[in-house]
């Protein structure tokens, strides 16, 4: 039986090694975290299961979802997609784009971005606590 | 007036030519700033979460091993900038600084070494050196050839192999009986169409499914591998059949000792 208060995170990306430590620590306070390597295959479990937050990359695969897309914007098609069918879901971005107006695109999409090996860990995993509980956690 | 029209011409053409080179300096720039961005990245988190007291001692060997991994794709992807300026000194003078005689068994065996965290990392792929073929082909002779050049044109077919490579998939390298001395690295993995094969070992140049499947990659990898074989007197060749490629360095016989 998994406690009531575990929140669950679901990470869409296709290096999954880049951020194996932010899951290692979530999971270390007893976050449930779900890896997927591509938008497809996120977009299935957001159908199936409740998330509390999802983190996905930029640049990945479109896979069946988005067939056409080039890969270094799939994530982009994925979010206005998935704001469509929830658009209350917590979503950060994790990813290492640097322009300004896809980034001010994202803000648009109520969605926060991350730059990868920019933010410490620690603050990635205060953020997605954050919008995980509702509440900052000071531990 | 011709001449002058003819001038005219040549000017836009060059013109042309340095916007395109311009282009691509750019691009290139951009993609080598994210590809030292992200290995980065991960080993500055990695070294975080060892330090994470949360983090059970048990799952701290992984965050090792990718502190490994990446630093190895960090040191691969700067010896080739280095290489791709070296380059053009070494060809200009027409010859090679540190020739030796490479035992290029070995060579394949450490570099697999190397590569292998990266390929565990990378969806629980594993690369194999068929020595036997080794033994076969080249018996106890090495190869004439200056060590590093080789060690980087083959860690770039390697690191392609890893990166392009099914998941759980093998990656083997192999000697090869050709005119010559040739190693090849074979891979199962994304599909590599006729039309790239003709391009695939042009600077800048990636395949249109490698740029679909796997964004990150400054196109530079096969072009360094080519420019390195052309210095040795070798080719680079592709055979490919369904989703296996074949990528294999072709050292002429002059080169076997």
């Amino acid at each position: 039986m998994k406690p009531t208060h575990q929140y669950t995170i679901l990470f869409a990306d296709d290096e999954p090694w880049l951020s194996e430590a932010l899951r290692l620590s979530l999971e270390s306070r007893n976050y449930n975290c779900i890896s997927t390597a591509s938008v497809s295959e996120a977009w299935k479990i957001l159908e199936k299961q409740s998330v509390d937050v999802l983190v996905t990359d930029i640049m990945m695969p479109g896979g069946d979802l988005f067939p056409e897309a080039d890969s270094s914007e799939a994530g982009f098609h994925f979010i206005r997609k998935l704001r469509k069918q929830w658009p209350r879901l917590s979503v950060i971005c994790l990813s290492v784009i640097a322009d300004s107006e896809k980034i001010q695109e994202l803000k648009k999409q109520n969605v926060l971005y991350l730059r990868k090996g920019e933010s410490p860990l620690e603050s990635a995993l205060k953020l997605i606590e954050s919008k995980a509980t509702g509440k900052i956690s000071f531990d | 007036m011709t001449e002058i029209e003819q001038l005219k011409q040549e000017i836009q053409i060059l013109n042309a030519k340095l916007q395109a080179s311009e282009k691509l300096g750019r691009t290139y720039l951009q993609n080598v700033a994210h590809q030292l961005t992200a290995p980065l990245g991960a080993i500055k988190w990695s070294i975080e979460g060892l330090k994470d007291e949360h983090v059970p001692i048990h799952r701290k060997g992984n965050l090792l091993r990718s502190v490994y991994s990446q630093a190895t794709i960090l040191v691969h992807l700067i010896k080739n900038f280095a290489l791709m300026s070296n380059l053009e000194a070494d060809e200009q003078l027409g010859q090679m600084r540190n020739q030796e005689d490479v035992d290029v068994m070995l060579l394949a065996i450490n570099l697999t070494n190397d590569f292998q965290p990266q390929a565990a990392d990378q969806g629980r792929k594993k690369i194999e050196v068929d020595d036997d073929s080794f033994k076969t082909v080249l018996k106890t002779r090495k190869v004439k050839a200056e060590k590093n050049l080789i060690a980087q044109a083959l860690s770039n077919l390697l690191e392609n192999a890893v990166k392009y490579a099914d998941a759980e998939s093998k990656i083997v390298i192999r000697a090869e009986k050709v005119d010559g001395f040739g190693v090849s690295v074979i891979s199962v993995g994304l599909p590599i169409t006729e039309e790239e094969k003709k391009r695939i070992f042009e600077r800048g140049e990636r395949g249109a499914i490698a740029r679909k499947q796997v964004p990150a990659g400054t196109g530079i990898g096969l072009y360094l591998a080519s420019r390195v074989m052309k210095l040795h007197q070798g080719t680079i060749t592709l055979a490919t059949e369904g989703k296996t490629s074949c990528f294999t360095l072709v050292f002429p016989k002059t080169r076997i000792a």
